[in-house]
Formats: structure tokens, sequence, C-alpha cells
């Protein structure tokens, strides 16, 4: 009962883990917390239903078209507004971030409605009985994309040169500056992978959840899952989206389906009072 | 021989594997003007922040007046009688000069919240005391032509100087300053020279300075303690403070030291 | 001195002759006007005034809306009582709310206040005992002295005068000892606990005025609208009382009052486009964060006619 509980519950906590890397990453690289970055989620699903729909694209052509479009966004996002904003007060940058968000989700709901739209799955959604225990394919394959796009960021940052700089500006801006690093690049290019990074997330979950605007709110659960894992590491984001997917479904199968959401959020408003720093984070001190 | 005003103990502070206090002792007597000093990073503004609250000690205490204060929150210590300055100037830039210094004189006159909401009452008369005490404190520093323009827009020495009528605002009767002197020119150092002079015989106030510039501490110091990384290695009048092989050798390094011994 | 008096009796007079010239739909809309405004007044009191993020207007309003409704229709407790002690509890909920701000800032403080928005709203639609669940409930009718009022040229004389009276004591209170530490602990709060402004309690207070006032304006917009839909009171309604306290100005008072009525306004402009509402709204919010963050209090023409209402006493 508890496998088959905790097997369910990867589809949830992988996607978790991937909007909340985002989440990190944007927030460790520009000091911006995104909060519209659940609707840049939806979006980036909605772009590719678009494709496909509306201009008649396969599947994996609408897909490829989305992603190379959520690139674009990522950088007008940073060079229109993050940019022109980063001397600008907290408060600020974070009613920018929603609005940037609400912008989008209204966007959605103006011209595509507010109604739910069908999504397809990558792969067949009928359970298939491994070892005694219920598994989707297509919820497999969510985890498997989840668990290979990981992969990538974690060989990009960890192991190529490049990644290596970007991590390096995002924790000394001035020292990496002196090293030849061009931080406003940097900076764009994180803006960029998070933009590409929601567009996966949204494309995962769109099929899963049924894609409309107000899908966006699943960030709200990626925040809880970043801030579960430190806000500042991106091995925390992962390891805070995959215990979210398992509180959760350990929540809704013991306690009560319907108040699911509740417990999340229950559960964000508990870590930001007894351990802001999350599980893994540290908590910085202010010199005076 | 009067109890001291404040008495520090054993202070130990710990941050992760820093130590940045290590049993500091102390004693500041009534009346009196006495000064920290110490090479950079030796400890001195993590004292005053653990007197004010804003830092825990890991170990020892602190009391004032014969009350321990060592786990009461700033403004709590503010309000038993220590006002401190800042050696950021921590300002409150966009109000005007006047503003800041009304911010400590309010609290002496508090009208309540219902005189607040209607300006009816005690807002007024107090509105005005408030304001009146505050600009008499800037002329006391040198502050009066320039009460209206915005703290921010003042000149870096004025800003210093706006600071301590702040502090002085709150009737303090324990005054620490944090790095007063530091970035000031040598005619700006003689009048903050003159004015903690006065305000500790008009005002019969206490004073404590931390501060490296040694014009002003030799000038006004009944008594200096000096710290060296976090250890407290001299205590007594600035003659024998100027003398003590320790302090030599913690400014000027092991050879300096010999170069002095008679 | 003269000034103010004279802009007084200028105000007396235009309230007593207004309900004689404007039609029904139009007073309507300014007692719409005047209860979103007390709204964004208890928005800008905790984000503008006293620097705390906060996205819990839309409970508040909510909560405001609902209690009042629940009392009257389950206990028979007529609205001009309930609607008091509603606002009293939520302002208590506020402060405790407001003890937050011990822990978190920023950031986290915006994502609580958010989760708080998100479960307030979740209570309300899962109770369906109380709150007839997702499908709403209906709000009484306001009577007192015997007199129901219903339509918009009778609450007029509910909430105009309402709204008056909390703007002014508000500014007033603003323009006193406490507009001065609030004013402090915005800029420098270390220096303000130094100076012996118990600074938890303040931002504390902010959280519990922002309540109070959230939910007397969620009340009149309950009586206005006559029907609670729990899907208005989510995190979009307080990223839309937000957006109208930026296009006004974080710490104007005058200036939330004409964003109110731009906001209100903008549905009647956009005639068929209804659908971009939301759109228009957000983009208002962007536009404006990014270009002019002061609001439309900073235009020189407002400033100026301010200053000369309010020579003299106090400070901003």
């Amino acid at each position: 009962m508890l496998a088959q509980v905790l097997v369910s519950s990867a589809t949830a906590g992988a996607v978790y883990a991937v909007i909340a890397l985002g989440f990190v990453l944007i927030h460790k690289g520009t000091g911006v917390v995104h909060f519209g970055y659940g609707d840049q989620v939806t979006f980036g699903a909605y772009l590719a239903l678009i494709a496909q729909v509306l201009i008649g694209l396969p599947f994996w052509a609408s897909v490829v078209a989305a992603l190379l479009l959520s690139v674009a966004i990522g950088a007008l996002i940073y060079a229109g507004f993050m940019w022109p904003l980063r001397k600008a007060s907290l408060l600020s940058r974070i009613i920018a971030s929603l609005a940037l968000g609400t912008v989008m989700r209204e966007f959605l709901r103006a011209f595509m409605g507010p109604n739910a739209w069908p999504f397809p799955f990558l792969l067949s959604q009928n359970s298939v009985s491994v070892g005694g225990i219920l598994v989707v394919p297509a919820n497999l394959a969510i985890v498997g994309v989840s668990v290979l796009v990981l992969g990538v960021l974690f060989l990009l940052f960890e192991k190529t040169v490049y990644g290596k700089a970007i991590m390096a500006a995002c924790d000394n801006q001035i020292g990496a500056s002196i090293v030849g690093i061009r931080v406003s690049s940097v900076f764009m290019m994180i803006w960029v992978i998070a933009s590409v990074l929601a567009t996966v997330a949204g494309i995962l979950m769109a099929p899963v959840l049924t894609l409309s605007p107000d899908m966006g709110f699943i960030g709200i659960k990626g925040f809880t899952a970043a801030v579960l894992g430190g806000f500042n590491s991106l091995a925390g984001a992962v390891c805070g989206g995959v215990l979210l997917g398992v509180l959760e479904a350990l929540a809704g199968t013991y306690v009560s389906t319907a108040l699911k959401d509740m417990i999340s959020y229950g559960i964000l408003i508990a870590i930001i009072l007894a351990r802001p720093q999350g599980l893994l984070g540290v908590l910085a001190i202010r010199k005076v | 021989m009067s109890a001291p005003l404040l008495r520090v103990t054993d202070i130990t502070v710990r941050f992760g594997g820093i130590v940045a206090l290590s049993g500091v002792s102390l004693d500041v007597t009534v009346g009196s003007i006495q000064a920290v000093i110490g090479p950079n990073g030796a400890g001195k503004s993590t004292l005053l922040n653990v007197i004010t609250g804003l830092c825990r000690a890991s170990e020892g205490a602190v009391s004032f007046a014969d009350q321990r204060i060592d786990r009461a929150r700033p403004h709590i210590v503010s309000r038993k009688g220590i006002a401190r300055t800042f050696q950021n100037t921590e300002l409150f830039g966009e109000m005007s000069a006047v503003e800041n210094v009304m911010v400590g004189s309010d609290r002496h006159h508090a009208y309540g919240l219902t005189s607040a909401a209607t300006h009816a009452g005690g807002y007024r008369p107090m509105e005005k005391q408030a304001r009146r005490e505050a600009e008499d404190l800037l002329a006391l520093v040198g502050l009066e032509g320039q009460m209206n323009m915005a703290a921010a827009a003042l000149p870096f020495g004025g800003q210093r100087r706006l600071e301590i009528a702040r502090a002085l605002a709150t009737r303090p009767r324990l005054l620490l300053l944090d790095e007063p002197a530091a970035g000031l020119r040598t005619a700006e150092v003689e009048d903050l020279t003159h004015i903690l002079l006065r305000i500790r015989s008009e005002r019969g106030l206490t004073i404590l300075v931390i501060d490296h510039v040694m014009a002003l501490v030799m000038a006004i110091s009944d008594r200096i303690s000096v710290l060296n990384f976090g250890h407290k290695i001299a205590d007594g009048d600035p003659a024998e403070v100027r003398k003590s092989p320790e302090v030599i050798r913690a400014y000027l390094g092991e050879k300096a030291e010999h170069a002095f011994r008679p | 001195m003269t000034v103010r008096i004279f802009s007084a009796i200028a105000a007396l007079a235009l309230f007593v002759a207004v309900p004689h010239l404007l039609p029904e739909f139009r007073l309507f809309q300014i007692c719409l006007i005047a209860a979103t405004a007390l709204v964004v007044l208890g928005q800008i009191v905790v984000t503008g005034f006293a620097g705390q993020i906060s996205l819990a207007q839309a409970a508040f309003v909510g909560l405001g809306g609902y209690g009042p409704a629940i009392l009257a229709t389950a206990w028979g407790l007529p609205l001009w009582l309930g609607i008091p002690l509603t606002a009293a509890a939520v302002a208590a909920g506020g402060f405790v709310l407001g003890q937050l701000t011990l822990r978190v800032s920023g950031h986290y403080l915006a994502l609580a206040t958010l989760a708080f928005t998100a479960i307030v709203q979740l209570a309300l639609i899962h109770s369906d005992m109380l709150t007839g669940g997702a499908a709403g409930m209906a709000v009484p009718p306001f009577s007192i002295l015997g007199l129901t009022l219903s339509k918009g040229g009778e609450l007029y004389y509910l909430v105009v005068p309402v709204t008056g009276a909390l703007f002014l004591i508000t500014e007033n209170v603003m323009r006193s000892r406490f507009g001065r530490g609030f004013a402090a602990l915005r800029q420098s709060e270390t220096a303000a606990e130094a100076m012996g402004l118990n600074v938890r309690r303040y931002k504390a207070s902010a959280f519990a005025a922002s309540g109070f006032l959230g939910a007397i304006g969620g009340a009149m917009l309950a009586i206005l609208s006559t029907y609670l839909d729990p899907t208005q009171f989510g995190i979009t309604q307080s990223i839309y009382y937000l957006a109208i306290a930026v296009v006004g100005g974080m710490v104007s008072t005058v200036g939330i009052v004409l964003a109110s009525a731009i906001f209100v306004f903008i549905p009647e402009w956009l005639q068929a486009f209804q659908s971009y509402l939301g759109l228009v709204f957000s983009l208002l919010l962007l536009g404006f964060i990014v270009l002019r963050p002061e609001g439309l209090a900073s235009l020189h023409s407002l400033r100026l006619g301010l200053n000369l209402l309010r020579s003299g006493e106090g400070t901003r």
C-alpha cells in the first residue's frame, strides 16, 4: 500500500522538482523570486497547444516550437523587465514578477477562453501492473523526461565550464565580472534556461492536470518544494520536489483527498515559520 | 565606590566557527567617558551589538543599573536608558533631520492613538513639544541650519552629528557611540570632542565610545579598554594604555614592541 | 487653516448635493469606488506605510463579507452589528498573521500571505454548511433603525461617510508620531528599534489595520453585490487590490481613491470586450510598476494640491 502511494507520488514529485529547480535557478542567479513562474509554466504548455491546434503542427513539432518560443520569452522578460528593475526595491520586483504572471494568465484567459483544453499524453494512460504495483506508462514518461532534464542540467552546471561560470556569477557578481564574465549575459541565460524549464514542466503536467489558465497555481506547489529544499540549492530544490510529492500523496491517502491542497499550503506556512532556511539551506546573517 | 552603570561580564560570542568575543569584561562608571579601541576585527562593534540587544551572546551577562539586559530586545534596551549610534549611519534617509530626531523624542511626548486619530487632545501641544526638543538637540550638535533637509542629503559629517542628536532625543543615561569620528576631518573631530564633553557635563551623560581615531579617544577618555581578536588585552587610563606593551604589539607588531622598551 | 475649513465645507456640500444630481447607477458606482478604496487603504497601510508585503487583502475582504452574512442568516444578528464585530475579529486575526513578520520578510512574507489567502478561500469553498460552499450565499439587505438601504442612492449614505471617516482617521494617524514610527521602520528597522520602537508590534498592528479596513470594505462590497461568491476572494483578487495600490501610489490616500475610480470604470469603458478585463488590469499593474512605481500620486498637479491641504502639522 505504502509502496503504491510512493510510486503514484513520483509523477507529481518529478514535476514539482522541475518547477522548484526553475524557481531556485532564477533566485540564485538574479535574486528575484519569480512569483509568476507558475503562470509561465502554463503559458509554455499553451504554446505547444496553440502550435498544434491552431497552426496544425504535429505534436513533437509543436513541442519544439514551444521550447524555442520560450527561449524568446525568457530573453524578453529579462531584457524588458528584470534588467530595468535591477536597482528597484524588493517590493517592486516582487510585484513585477506577480504582474508578469498575471498578464500571461489573463492573456490566455482572454484569447483562449477560461475553460480547459484537452492535451495529449506522451504514452498510454492505462495502468500496468509491475510487481504488484500499478504503474501508469504516461506518468512514467513524465518522471522519465523530468529525470532526463534534471540530468542534463546537472551535467551543464557541474561539468561544463560554461555552466560553472554561470554558478560563479550567481555566487559573486563582482568577482565574476573581474575574471571577465559578463554578468548580464549570464542572467539572460538563466532566464532563458528557466523559461525553457517552465515550458517543459508545463507540457509534462498539462495532460495530467488538464490545461486551463489557472493551472499556474501549481507554481505555489513548486515554490513550497523549493522552500522545503532551502531556497538556495539546486539539489535541494529537486529533493524538495520529491519530498513534497510524497508528503502530498501520503496526506491525500491517509487524511483526505479534498483537503490535499490545503495541507500543501499548510506545510508551506509551517516551514516558513519553523525553519525558513528549509531542510538543506543556511540562514543568512546581516552585519550591522 | 559607586556601582558601575554598565557591567559586562565574561561575554563570549560565537558565529558558527568564528569567535568574535571571548570572555570580555568591562565596567563603565557613572558620569565617565570610556573608550573601547582595538584593531579592525577585534570585536568592538560586536560588543556594542551585544549590549544593545542586536546580537545574542553565547556566554556571559550584561547588567545596566543592576538589571540584567543581555536577553532583552533592542527596543527594551533603549527604553531602559541606553542609546546608540551606528558605524554605518542608519538614518531615516527620506525623513528630514528634525523628523529623524523626533522619532527619538516622541517617546517622551506620547499621546495616545485616539488623540492621533482625531488630532485633538494631547496631539497638538505634544507634537509642538517633541518638535521643540528635537530642534534644541539639532542646535546642540550644530545642525540648526539643516533642520528640514532630508537626512540622506546631509554631508557626511552632518549625518554623523544627526545620529548623535537622534540618540540623545531618547533621553538616555548611557550613550554608546560606534566609531563616531570615522571619516571626519580634523576640524570636525575637534567639534565632536567639544560636543561630547559638553553632553557629559551639561546632561550628566555616561558615554562609551568605540573608535580608532586616537585624537578623539585620548582627548576625552577617562578610561580605555583595548580589544584584540575578541580578547581584552588592556584596561586603564590613557597614559597606562599608551605605554602597555601588549597594546603596542597588537597595533604595531612584535618588532615595534621591542623598539619601545626603555 | 482656512484652506482646510473651506475644503471641509466644500466636501460636505458636495456629499449632500451629489445624490440629487446623479442617476442611480452612478451613485451605485460611487459606493463601489468608496468600498474598493477602503480595501486598498488597508493594503497601503500594511504594504505602503509599514513596508510589509501582504497578499492577504482578498482573504480579509472575503472574511469581512461572509462573517456578517453568516451571523445574520444563521443567528439573526443585524448587519450593522455583525459588520463591526467581524471586522474586529479579522483585525485580531490580522494581528496574529502579522506575528509572521517576526520570522520572515520579503519573499517569504509574500508567499506566506499568499498561502493564507489560498487557505482562506479553500476553507470558504469547502465549508458548505456555513458558507454555501462553491455555490456561494446571498447577503441579507442592510437595515438599521427600521430603514432598509438597498439601492445605490440609499447605500450612499452608509458607504461614503464610513469610508470618509476611516480615510480621515488613517490620514490623521499617519501624520502623527505613529506615522513617523512607520516611516522610520520602513527606512531602517535597526535604527527604529534602537530608538525604542517596538517594531514587531508596529508591523503586527499594520496587519491588524489592513485586516480591519479590508473587512469593512469587504462587508460593504458584499452588501452592494448582494451575493458572496468564494471564487471572488482568491489570489487574483489580492493582486487586483495590490494593482490599484500601485497605480494610485503606495502611500497616497488620494491616489488610491483615484485609482479605485479608474479600476471601477474600466469594465464600463471596455463595453463588449469584457473578457479582456483581467488582461487590462494586469497590464496596468505591469506598466506602472516598471515605468511609474510611485503611481498616480507622483503627478505634479496632485502633489501641489495635496501640499496646499496639508500645510503645517505632522509628517508624511
